[in-house]
């Protein structure tokens, strides 16, 4: 469902952050993605949407194909209408209360009846367990309860795969488990999704598959079993013995 | 009349004149303050997205606007490029200043609404276009509701601006509020009584301007 050829990334001449990328994803797995700091794990996410466009690369999302050399507006516009993202520091709409955040997409971009976006968000913030903070607005929400209400954000437009940045390293680790469970509830339900994440537990519980990316490339890519238990690659043992330690 | 230094009896009758002029300076606050906002919208919405040539020339107008003073630049226009023009020759001195004055503001307020469009940060707009909005939805329903809020109390202080500025237009030989008081006090000698009623109307003028918005400001800053 997800298919990406050859993506390169350069932000300029020397540095070449995503090198010669290829990968198939298939409806209702869920992947995790782990690896060192600064490896372009966020590029690679933010390059399946185009917040960040590639230099190189052809990227299909269900039945919209986009080629980087020459993509329009209205082709991302299309790619972006498969995906959603949940962002390491949430970008609520500081102007709009929870609901109105989830209902933003579901008018604006679906172009569904102010009644039905609004059942549809309270649906979805019954699911996050946000339903009683409806009406609060962002500023007067905890860090775990705005990233939730992110999460039904992303799943309001009922997106063919979620790509999940780092969701929780800007909580306090008291509001990390309250997000994650979330997350887990998500994929439980059977959605697509792909998670940057340090939650390296986690990932092990959550995913059908792990991807290792070092330096730019995808260095190991299995069941969470080989490569978080069993890692092979030793660049991949040496960053998990780190991330044993502390 | 007394010879004292300052005479109440001709205060009291000067200032009623004095007064009867705020219509004047209303009207060329009020039409400055909107062709301002206006130019300041569209010179702050060019260099938010960066147009090309036209923000390397709106830079350029922009300091330049804000490096020399009104004064020059109202007879600039009036007396100089009336020699060029005829539209100008023919226009009225009220229309000459509002037009200055618009120009001037228009350059200080373009740079009060683009840092507040700037306030907004990236990430909410990033978080738009993942969700398919395009570029006008997210103005509209994200970044202009926010920076509304950061930008009304610079563009409050810039009005604020503009109300003074309009006492530069007697220069022009416009009545207004300074006009009018400025050929009575050439008439009677009376500076004294005659400046502090011009004083005094701008003070209250501005004071109940000041009232009200920082009521709207109290408002628009309890809504989230
Ligand atoms: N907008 C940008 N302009 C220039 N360089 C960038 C930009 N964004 C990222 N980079 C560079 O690209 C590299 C990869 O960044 P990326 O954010 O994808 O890493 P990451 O794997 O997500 O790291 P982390 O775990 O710290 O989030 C880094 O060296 C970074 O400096
Ligand atoms: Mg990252």
């Amino acid at each position: 469902m997800i298919q990406v050829d050859h993506l390169y990334k350069k932000f300029d001449e020397n540095t070449e952050v995503l090198k010669d990328i290829n990968l198939h994803i298939s409806k209702n797995e869920v992947v995790s993605i782990l690896g060192p700091s600064g490896t372009g794990k966020s590029t690679l996410l933010r390059c399946l949407n185009y917040l960040c466009v590639p230099t190189k690369g052809v990227i299909r999302i269900g039945d919209t194909t986009v080629d980087a050399e020459h993509h329009k507006k209205s082709d991302v516009r299309a790619l972006r209408r498969h995906s959603s993202m949940v962002f390491q520091n949430y970008n609520l709409f500081k102007n709009m209360t929870a609901l109105q955040n989830v209902m933003e997409a579901l008018i604006q971009v679906q172009k569904k009846s102010k009644k039905e976006a609004e059942e549809r968000a309270i649906e979805l913030l019954e699911k996050v367990g946000m339903a009683d903070r409806k009406d609060f607005y962002p500023s007067k929400l905890s860090g775990g309860q705005q990233q939730r209400v992110g999460i039904a954000r992303a799943l309001a437009v009922s997106p063919d795969v979620i790509l999940f940045d780092e969701p929780t390293s800007a909580l306090d680790p008291e509001l990390v488990g309250e997000v994650l469970n979330t997350i887990q509830k998500i994929a439980e339900d059977g959605a697509t999704m792909i998670l940057v994440t340090h939650e390296i537990r986690f990932a092990r519980e959550v995913s059908s598959r792990v991807l290792f990316m070092d330096e730019g490339r995808i260095a190991a890519d299995g069941k969470p079993e080989d490569i978080i238990s069993h890692p092979q690659n030793p660049r991949l043992q040496q960053f998990l013995k780190y991330f044993a330690q502390t | 009349m007394s010879n004292n230094i300052f005479s109440v009896s001709y205060f009291l009758e000067i200032f009623p004149k004095v007064v009867g002029k705020l219509d004047v300076t209303l009207y060329l606050t009020l039409i400055a303050m909107i062709c301002a906002l206006i130019l300041g919208t569209i010179l702050a919405i060019i260099a938010f997205y960066r147009v090309p040539v036209l923000y390397q020339i709106s830079r350029v107008y922009i300091a330049f606007m804000r490096g020399t003073p009104a004064a020059p630049q109202l007879f600039f226009f009036y007396y100089g490029l009336a020699l060029i023009s005829t539209t100008i020759t023919n226009m009225s001195a009220t229309t000459a200043v509002a037009i200055i004055i618009s120009l001037n503001m228009g350059a200080f307020m373009s740079e009060s609404i683009r840092a507040a469009l700037m306030s907004v940060d990236v990430g909410q707009r990033e978080a738009a276009a993942s969700l398919g909005m395009n570029g006008l939805q997210t103005v509209i329903r994200v970044i202009l509701p926010q920076a509304i809020r950061v930008a009304l109390p610079p563009l409050f202080n810039d009005i604020i601006n503009i109300i003074k500025m309009t006492s530069l237009a007697f220069m022009l030989g416009v009545k207004d509020i300074m006009g009018v008081g400025r050929s009575e006090a050439a008439l009677s000698l009376r500076y004294f009584e005659t400046y502090a009623a011009i004083m005094i109307v701008y003070f209250v003028v501005i004071m109940i301007f000041s009232f009200f918005s920082k009521k709207l400001e109290k408002i628009c800053n309890e809504a989230y």
